[in-house]
């Protein structure tokens, strides 16, 4: 089976290091880094990501903008986005089912296991 | 109806006086005065004053100072203290000036001499003295809600403040310790088959630091967005319900004694669900902690008219509730040891705690006074008469 490639986008180096580290030790994620938002189009369109977790907020482009950018893109339009953000609560995404306005948000800090969760919920079938 | 002198309505006077010669003489003023009408009464001593005061409800008190079993300035600071609400005139023959300026400092409305002064003079210093202690006792109002509101206004500031830097920061602080907390994960898993006890020991530390940190950026973050409340009408009682669901666990591991006492057909009452659950969860964990050998939890609701004696709350400028309203109260009372009167001064001041040392950030009850007065509703802590302390939550229907 071939392994989900994730693609985050955050500028904390230390935590993008710690996500890759912990989706690639369970065997079923390859997991690309993009700390500079600047680069993120360049890097989803060379990387061809199967779920993007996207920081909300970020030097130089936010997060939301990244996300506009991804939907009017062919190559992007369709690749399912996770917001990962220190900016809402988990008591805040849980009333939404983790949604909050449309978008899937998962609150930082979460467990490794809720991480997990949210990006299999959001992967394509099949990816 | 406002009760000035011009209108002169009938003052019902307690006469102390030692001296029958004198005592008769201002009877003799008193009842042929021109200006106003009195009715009497008349003792000689002090113990006999201090038990015919408790008995009546007397206007004025014309009071001599030197008594058989009182004298002197000792016999007024025994009377005030007991009465403070009481109009005092001092009548005596002992003349001092000093003496006079002092009795009116400690708390008599006028200091006549015995024999200066005419009846129409005694009849006005009485009725003079009703409505200068009425004036007082109202200053004395209007400069505790003063204080009340300065208090209110200091407090809301202080969240204010923190609201702002809670905000500021919270963003900040949750990045790294996301970044701490996922690190600690991987280690998990990485040294999962390890026999080395250190590195549990080590891992368990930094992962329990982290999430007390993230309680306590938590609870900052919580004390900024106090003021978005979603309301809705709600049945009290599910929502109590939905709280002993959460501290079910915790009762059993302290062998609480849960016992509702819930009124029958209680209004819907317009809340915020999830804020008021949160100050019933906090106030419920309080009570079980106060039990740590075991008790009881008493939760009762009751559908009343706010009356006097519910009273005894800081009450927030904004607060609606008025004697006579009707009001839905939630009681919760534990069987604990109660609260010192230090601590319960200062129980609803932000960051104080006695559970420093177990992690406490003492938020909790600061943050449920503010939810309280969102609701423009009230919250007491007191201590019960035979032990235990009570909480009570007092809704406006």
């Amino acid at each position: 089976m071939r392994k989900a490639k994730i693609l985050i986008i955050d500028d904390e180096r230390g935590f993008t290091e710690m996500v890759k580290l912990n989706l690639e030790v369970t065997g079923r994620y390859r997991v690309f880094i993009e700390n500079d938002s600047e680069f993120a189009m360049d890097t989803v369109i060379r990387t061809q990501p199967d779920i993007i977790l996207l920081d909300v907020i970020m030097p130089y482009r936010e997060g939301p903008d990244v996300a506009f950018q991804l939907r009017n893109h062919p190559l992007s339009r369709d690749i399912p986005v996770i917001f990962l953000t220190a900016t809402i609560t988990k008591e805040e995404t849980a009333s939404g089912c983790g949604l909050v306005g449309g978008h899937v948000f998962l609150a930082k800090p979460s467990s490794v296991e809720e991480l997990i969760a949210a990006i299999e919920q959001n992967l394509e079938d099949g990816f | 109806m406002p009760t000035s002198p011009e209108m002169k309505r009938k003052l019902f006077v307690l006469i102390v006086e030692n001296n029958q010669v004198d005592s008769r003489m201002l009877k003799g003023m008193l009842e042929k005065t021109a200006y106003g009408s009195f009715d009497l009464d008349c003792c000689s001593c002090l113990a006999d004053a201090c038990r015919r005061l408790e008995n009546n409800t007397y206007d004025v008190v014309l009071l001599d100072l030197n008594l058989q079993d009182s004298r002197g300035l000792d016999t007024l600071g025994r009377i005030h203290h007991q009465f403070p609400h009481l109009p005092i005139v001092i009548n005596t023959g002992a003349y001092e000036d000093s003496m006079g300026l002092k009795a009116i400092t400690s708390g008599a409305q006028d200091y006549l001499i015995k024999g200066k002064y005419l009846p129409y003079g005694l009849s006005k210093a009485l009725y003079y003295a009703v409505e200068r202690k009425k004036a007082e006792q109202d200053l004395k109002a209007a400069y505790n809600h003063l204080r009340e509101t300065q208090a209110q206004l200091i407090q809301a500031e202080k969240i204010n403040v923190i609201g702002g830097l809670a905000s500021g920061v919270a963003h900040e602080v949750k990045n790294p310790l996301a970044t701490i907390l996922y690190g600690i994960e991987f280690l998990y898993t990485k040294f999962e088959d390890t026999d080395d006890e250190q590195i549990h020991v080590t891992l368990n530390a930094i992962q329990e630091a982290a999430v007390k940190a993230n309680r306590i950026i938590k609870d900052l973050l919580d004390f900024a967005s106090l003021s978005s409340l979603q309301k809705r009408a709600e049945d009290i009682h599910s929502v109590i319900d939905h709280a002993l669901t959460l501290i079910h666990h915790q009762c059993e591991k302290f062998s609480i004694d849960i016992q509702k006492k819930y009124a029958p057909s209680v209004p819907e009452i317009y809340i915020d669900r999830n804020r008021i659950e949160q100050v019933i969860l906090d106030l419920t964990l309080n009570a079980i902690q106060a039990m740590p050998r075991g008790g009881a939890l008493k939760i009762s609701t009751q559908v009343k008219f706010f009356a006097s004696d519910d009273d005894g709350f800081a009450r927030p400028p904004s607060c609606s509730i008025n004697i006579g309203d009707p009001v839905v109260i939630v009681d919760i009372v534990d069987s604990g040891e109660g609260i010192s009167a230090e601590y319960l001064s200062k129980i609803f001041d932000p960051f104080f705690t006695t559970k420093r040392a177990a992690g406490g950030v003492g938020l909790g009850l600061s943050i449920a006074r503010t939810i309280m007065h969102n609701h423009q509703g009230l919250i007491s802590i007191t201590n019960m008469a035979d032990g235990g302390v009570r909480a009570r939550l007092i809704f406006k229907r």
